[in-house]
């Protein structure tokens, strides 16, 4: 320590014994600290009688007391629910708006050049599993690992990624359909929307799990598979197996896939698990070590 | 066996000392917390009544407006009250009161985002009454000119050195900021202070 630091030290009577004799023994002697200690009394001083002369407002603790006793009200929830939503919003991993965006456009397109609707079926589930698996993975997203560290549970943070992206994916199907009314007709845009909804929710909910499971790769994977089997043609089936058993499982198989009440029940069970399953140790460790 | 000895010893120590009826000042701070961490609402009363003072004068020096320093005060009880059970005794508890002073003042000062201006003037013009300025010397009255001019940041590194008694490291620890930032400021704070007395006499002859 030098003799500037130490004068502060000594006018703010700080110094230890064994410091303070060899330091008034180099004070009898330099001017220079002197100086500076004459300063530093006047600032204590200064701070000292102002500081003292503020009173302390008497019901203080007794409004602390009131605001540890009052419930968090449900404004003061739904305020923070939205300041969650906003940030999340920002850091999720920015390619993900433009990617699916462009995939679901060009989906549209085709549907409408090669005149098959069939074709929104088809790419509306792919997009939304691959934006949900790769929204709650800590290896990817560097963003996330330091949400993991505030105090917001994982499983907030994970509800309000999926409804944000959720409610993204929704509105890009959306718009690919009412792109599509310029080859069918309106009556069908319930029919329509309705076709895409069920495997779409579904598929991404069994894709957000899986992420959480076993990783972001093999999600997307595991997912897409499942979505391709069914598109498998009826009459190679019946070509490779054996069996004609096999080719009525294929068929439950397709029916399962356009039953839009049970994919949408299995969706909130699955989605309800993987909520459930953010909460594991695993990401609270992220949060702890962080 | 060593620390079941020294557990033994700790308790003796306890015993007397609560036997006497005199607890340090260390001991209390600890029956303090400890009270409040299980839910003694009194605790929080005594630890205003304890150490309000100290916290309301350093949120109003850091935020130069009653009102908020008032929040910033009971917020600071709030909080303290909440994560009570995390204290774990490593530093002075008035050490770690401030510091939840300072990160919550900080935040309030984020939001109201007064020009710095606007806030110095207000506190000239409150501190300057006629009859006071009369009164003191033209010394005091240059260094409460130079201090005023001071960023907060430089003023509350004084503030918690000369009125909270906090040594350098404690400061460091409540601004969280490195030892090094916390002694620049107050070399930067005599350099300040210098020039302005400096000027002044220079004009005053």
């Amino acid at each position: 320590m030098n003799h500037e630091e130490q004068v502060v030290l000594y006018a703010a009577g700080q110094l230890s014994k064994n410091e303070r004799a060899p330091f008034e023994e180099h004070l009898a002697g330099c001017l220079e600290c002197q100086a500076d200690l004459r300063l530093w009394q006047m600032i204590a001083d200064e701070i000292t009688a102002s500081d003292s002369a503020v009173p302390a407002p008497v019901p203080l603790a007794e409004r602390a007391l009131e605001q540890i006793h009052r419930p968090a009200s449900l404004q003061a929830g739904f305020r923070r629910a939205w300041q969650l939503l906003q940030i999340q919003s920002q850091i999720i991993q920015r390619e993900m708006w433009p990617a699916s965006a462009g995939v679901m456009a060009l989906g549209a397109i085709v549907a409408l050049v090669a005149d098959h609707i069939e074709v929104i079926y088809f790419i509306a589930p792919l997009v939304a599993a691959a934006s949900l698996a790769i929204l709650f993975n800590p290896e990817y997203d560097p963003a996330l690992e330091l949400t993991l560290s505030t105090p917001t549970s994982p499983w907030k943070v994970l509800l309000a990624r999926l409804s944000i992206v959720s409610g993204y994916n929704l509105l890009l199907a959306l718009a690919a359909t009412f792109a599509l009314l310029a080859i069918v007709p309106p009556s069908l845009l319930g029919t329509l929307i309705l076709g895409w909804l069920g495997p779409m929710t579904f598929l991404s909910a069994l894709a957000l799990l899986l992420s959480l499971w076993m990783g972001t790769s093999n999600a997307i994977a595991i997912a897409y598979s499942l979505w391709l089997v069914q598109y498998i043609p009826y009459k190679l089936v019946v070509g490779w197996m054996v069996s004609p058993s096999w080719a009525s499982v294929l068929v439950t198989y397709q029916r399962f896939w356009q039953s839009p009440v049970l994919l949408l029940s299995l969706s909130f069970l699955l989605f309800g698990l993987a909520l459930w399953f953010a909460n594991r140790p695993v990401f609270r460790l992220a949060q702890e070590t962080a | 066996m060593v620390s079941s000895a020294i557990t033994k010893q700790t308790l003796q120590i306890q015993r007397i000392t609560q036997g006497a009826h005199h607890m340090t000042g260390q001991e209390q701070d600890f029956d303090l917390i400890h009270r409040m961490a299980s839910g003694d609402e009194n605790a929080v009363r005594e630890l205003y009544a304890a150490y309000g003072q100290r916290l309301y004068a350093y949120a109003l020096r850091l935020t130069n407006d009653p009102a908020a320093a008032e929040d910033v005060t009971q917020d600071t009880l709030v909080t303290a009250w909440r994560t009570a059970p995390s204290f774990r005794g490593e530093g002075r508890l008035i050490a770690w009161l401030l510091g939840i002073v300072h990160h919550s003042a900080m935040k309030t000062l984020r939001h109201m985002s007064l020009p710095l201006d606007a806030v110095e003037k207000t506190i000239s013009e409150a501190n300057a009454s006629p009859e006071e300025q009369s009164q003191v010397g033209e010394m005091k009255r240059w260094v409460q000119q130079g201090l005023q001019s001071l960023s907060t940041e430089h003023r509350a590194v004084l503030e918690l050195v000369f009125y909270q008694g906090l040594s350098p490291n404690e400061v460091a620890e409540v601004c969280k900021c490195p030892l090094g930032t916390v002694k620049s400021r107050l070399s930067y704070a005599r350099q300040h202070l210098r020039g302005v007395l400096s000027r002044n006499e220079e004009n005053w002859r």
